[in-house]
């Protein structure tokens, strides 16, 4: 009698311990591995030009009534830190702001003002590291704060050479690079 | 003697308890030489642990230095993922790997907003997703989460590949076409690799 009640016990045991083996094993996990994974969003700040030319189909003596074409200006800027984008105009060399030949007009007859504003010459400093002394005028100033650290403008850039006193200038196509670059401070 | 060994058996039969029984079967065997006592019976069982376990050979933590808008961006490095497994093929069908974000409507946290699941692409080449695709499919077996996993592979499991490991490369990318203008920061989450057996 005993014997026969042990064999059952034991069999009913090892019955058990399979069955709860099986159970263990169905959606088996392994360990967790984490991958991190890191993106850094630079800030931007960008000026973006309508058109790489503007031109001045004849230029007018002692007048200041000699106005290159219009260009439009997007800046936008992307940031999160800063009071404000400055938007600055220079030329790199303010003594030869257009050369044609020997013939030179400097940046001091050079005037920009933006969206029908008073023109100023590019005769100003360098705004942070942005521009050349004596080459350079700011644009505008535009406040930024967290209200507005993701944003964008247009402007109206209005150039003209004013060359009233000015010597009378030599026949031929006057060119110049003026740089427009932008800020944060 | 014989009167004594048949109150002995009587005895025995009365007696449920194994000490019992054996210490009457050494007073029988001091008194019987050569009698054997009952057989009594042990059961063994051992049980031999399956196991599956994951390891990140490289590609632990990924890193993109510099996030475009409106574009995809990829890691430039893939994750090389080993699996190893020893099971029991009478009771496991297939070994599938999981990727998934805990939370995945903040997949990656920014400094002001969050880049989702879905923005983020897996592919593996030896897997399932051989086409990149976003982490946002249904858990497996218990394992990921809803709308932020990725199942990566599924092994059919034989006598032959009970025991074995395999090694595959997990790429990601960071999709943020059509998605709105990140703000500047750091961006960085975590991504679970697991594995499950069914």
């Amino acid at each position: 009698m005993l014997c026969p009640l042990n064999r059952a016990l034991a069999g009913a045991a090892a019955l058990v311990l399979v069955a709860s083996t099986a159970q263990a094993q169905v959606n088996l996990t392994s360990n967790t591995a984490a991958v991190t994974l890191n993106a850094t969003k630079l800030s931007t700040l960008t000026v973006s030009p309508s058109a790489a030319t503007a031109t001045l189909a004849s230029i007018t003596d002692n007048s200041n009534a000699n106005a290159f074409s219009n260009v439009n200006l997007t800046t936008a800027w992307n940031l999160t830190a800063g009071t404000s984008v400055r938007l600055v105009g220079w030329f790199a060399n303010p003594a030869q702001a257009l050369v044609n030949g020997t013939a030179l007009i400097p940046s001091s007859n050079v005037e920009g003002g933006i969206n029908g504003g008073a023109f100023t010459a590019f005769t100003g400093a360098p705004v942070g590291t942005v521009g050349v002394a004596g080459g350079s005028l700011q644009l505008f100033s535009q406040p930024v704060a967290a209200a507005n650290f993701f944003a964008n403008r247009l402007d109206v850039l209005n150039l003209r050479l004013n060359l009233v006193g000015a010597p009378t200038t030599t026949a031929g196509l006057y060119t110049g690079t003026l740089n427009v670059q932008a800020i944060v401070q | 003697m014989r009167v004594r060994a048949i109150r002995g058996r009587r005895l025995s039969l009365g007696l449920l308890a194994p000490i019992a029984a054996l210490a009457l079967g050494a007073r029988e065997a001091g008194a019987q030489a050569g009698t054997g006592s009952p057989a009594q019976i042990i059961a063994l069982a051992a049980t031999k642990t399956s196991q599956l376990t994951l390891t990140v050979g490289s590609g632990a933590v990924q890193t993109i230095a510099s996030l475009t808008d409106n574009t995809v961006n990829s890691f430039p490095a893939p994750v090389v993922i080993t699996t190893s497994w020893d099971v029991n093929p009478g009771q496991t069908n297939t070994v599938n790997l999981m990727a998934y974000f805990t939370t995945p409507a903040q997949a990656l946290v920014g400094p002001a907003t969050q880049i989702p699941s879905t923005r983020v692409l897996g592919r593996m080449a030896t897997g399932l997703p051989v086409a990149f695709t976003a982490i946002s499919q249904a858990a497996v077996g218990g394992i990921g989460t809803a709308g932020g996993s990725l199942r990566l592979y599924s092994l059919n499991i034989s006598g032959a590949n009970k025991k074995a490991n395999r090694t595959d490369n997990l790429e990601l990318q960071i999709d943020l076409t059509g998605f709105p203008t990140l703000a500047p920061g750091l961006y960085s989450g975590t991504l679970n690799l697991q594995a499950v057996t069914q």
